[in-house]
């Protein structure tokens, strides 16, 4: 039984084993990019939108929505990260019910990817919205005992991110080939429609969390709150 | 389950290259793109406002007009109701005047109709009268009127041959007038008459068409005539009374 689709080489290149994820990835990103590309061209300002970029419009807007009510701002940069994250994810989800395709986030290798990217995504956020320093000083709140603390739970954010991802649709696909070894005219059809929830809900979760530790970081803190000052 | 650190490192720079192509190809493009619809529909509500200010003004500026224009068409009205009523009054008094002008020749041209058929008519009844009395001389006294005439201006002459004397003073002549000429036999007795009643004084004959028929003779400043204007002067008032009578044409008695 096949857990991971990186065990899956699809061809090699350069001496490189090109793996199903990797394959299946670029699909995903292809069908991203060319609707997107399909819908947006010749966009003009004074024709009606068609029902395409209609639909497009819906998504963007709701996710920017999103965005705005958890990070209380709306900055481009955070909803172009937040929601490439949620339309990846929730693709590859999707595509769970295609006959033969193994979605990506079905790797670890992508989930840990994609919580490294939100690790590494949530200092470069703070530090270009505060400063280096700004930054920094949010691991010594509310006081510098809790520095470790703040380091630790930095990275077991982008960990408990990575194995959630990961456990939530590898656990689908795994029950999936399990139950169809002892049902396999019944369950895989309502274990695809499971999927299809789960997978929605966790690239819901995935982009909702992501956009919470990147907004927390970019916050300006709250100004009710006890300042703390370094006594000498 | 393992993780494949090279595919992590590709599903990384994957993840990132989706990130920059999306922002490329749907974020701009989508964002970019409402916010000029909303800039457009922004643009065309704040002209359409304009608009709908410059068609509220456009249509105060009318009812305005229209007022201005109801306040000076009733003007026009008042004046042209008193230009019309001025022409009215002008026409029917220009009329009235005309129609007096009209009457007043319509009775002058009557009245000349008249008196032109009232001297046709003082014509004839004279050739008329004359012819008659011609007749009834000649029918009854086998006398013509031409010496009927004569006989009685000689008559007439009788008692006052002294006067006549008297007024010829230097004058030698008597002239006798009468519209046609007189026959010969009474050219005599008139030569004959004169010889005895004014001897001396030469009588001389002469034609007048305009003088009424009958026998004028002048001695120096005296005359002496008979004509028959006494006579169609008695028959135009007999006529004048019997018109004024009316249409029967009978003259009232007095005291009836």
């Amino acid at each position: 039984m096949q857990l991971t689709p990186d065990d899956i080489v699809v061809f090699t290149l350069a001496g490189w084993k090109i793996n199903a994820t990797i394959v299946n990835t670029w699909i995903v990103m292809a069908l991203l990019v060319g609707v997107s590309m399909l819908v947006t061209r010749n966009l003009r300002a004074d024709v009606p939108p068609n029902r395409w970029r209609t639909a497009l419009e819906v998504i963007v807007k709701m996710i920017q929505g999103q965005i705005e009510e958890v990070a209380r701002s709306s900055a481009r940069h955070v909803m172009y990260f937040s929601g490439t994250l949620f339309l990846f994810i929730a693709l590859s989800n999707l595509m769970l019910v295609i006959p033969g395709f193994s979605p990506p986030t079905s790797s670890l290798s992508t989930t840990v990817a994609l919580a490294l990217s939100v690790l590494v995504a949530v200092p470069v956020f703070g530090i270009a919205t505060g400063g280096v320093g700004s930054y920094l000083k949010t691991f010594v709140q509310p006081s510098v005992i809790m520095l470790p603390f703040n380091i630790i739970g930095e990275f077991s954010r982008g960990i408990s991110l990575a194995i959630r991802l990961y456990g939530n649709i590898m656990s689908g696909a795994v029950i999936a080939a399990i139950l169809l070894t002892v049902a396999p005219f019944f369950f895989p059809v309502v274990m695809d429609l499971l999927g299809l929830l789960t997978g929605m809900i966790q690239a819901y979760i995935f982009a909702m969390l992501a956009t919470v530790y990147i907004s927390s970081a970019t916050a300006e803190p709250d100004p009710s709150l006890p300042k703390h000052e370094d006594k000498p | 389950m393992s993780i494949d650190w090279i595919t992590v490192i590709a599903q990384i720079a994957n993840f990132l290259v989706l990130v920059w192509l999306l922002k490329r190809f749907l974020y701009r493009p989508i964002l970019d793109g409402i916010d000029a619809r909303e800039a457009e529909i922004t643009r065309r509500m704040t002209e359409a406002g304009e608009a709908e200010k410059k068609a509220q003004a456009a249509e105060a500026e009318f009812r305005q007009q229209i007022k201005q224009l109801a306040s000076d068409q009733d003007a026009v009205v008042t004046q042209a109701l008193r230009e019309s009523e001025d022409q009215r009054d002008s026409l029917m008094a220009e009329t009235r005047a005309k129609l007096a002008q009209e009457q007043q020749d319509w009775y002058k041209h009557l009245e000349r109709e008249r008196q032109k058929f009232t001297a046709q008519l003082q014509r004839a009844g004279e050739e008329t009268l004359l012819e008659l009395t011609r007749k009834a001389l000649r029918d009854l006294a086998d006398e013509s009127l031409e010496e009927a005439i004569v006989r009685h201006v000689s008559a007439r002459l009788r008692p006052i041959a002294s006067e006549l004397t008297d007024a010829a003073g230097d004058s030698k002549e008597a002239v006798a007038t009468t519209r046609d000429t007189l026959p010969a036999a009474a050219q005599a007795l008139m030569q004959a008459d004169i010889k005895n009643l004014l001897p001396g004084i030469n009588l001389r004959f002469e034609t007048d068409p305009q003088q009424a028929p009958g026998l004028v003779l002048r001695v120096g400043g005296a005359q002496v005539a008979w004509t028959v204007d006494s006579y169609t002067e008695e028959f135009d008032a007999l006529l004048n009374e019997r018109m004024a009578a009316g249409a029967s044409g009978r003259i009232q008695p007095a005291g009836t």
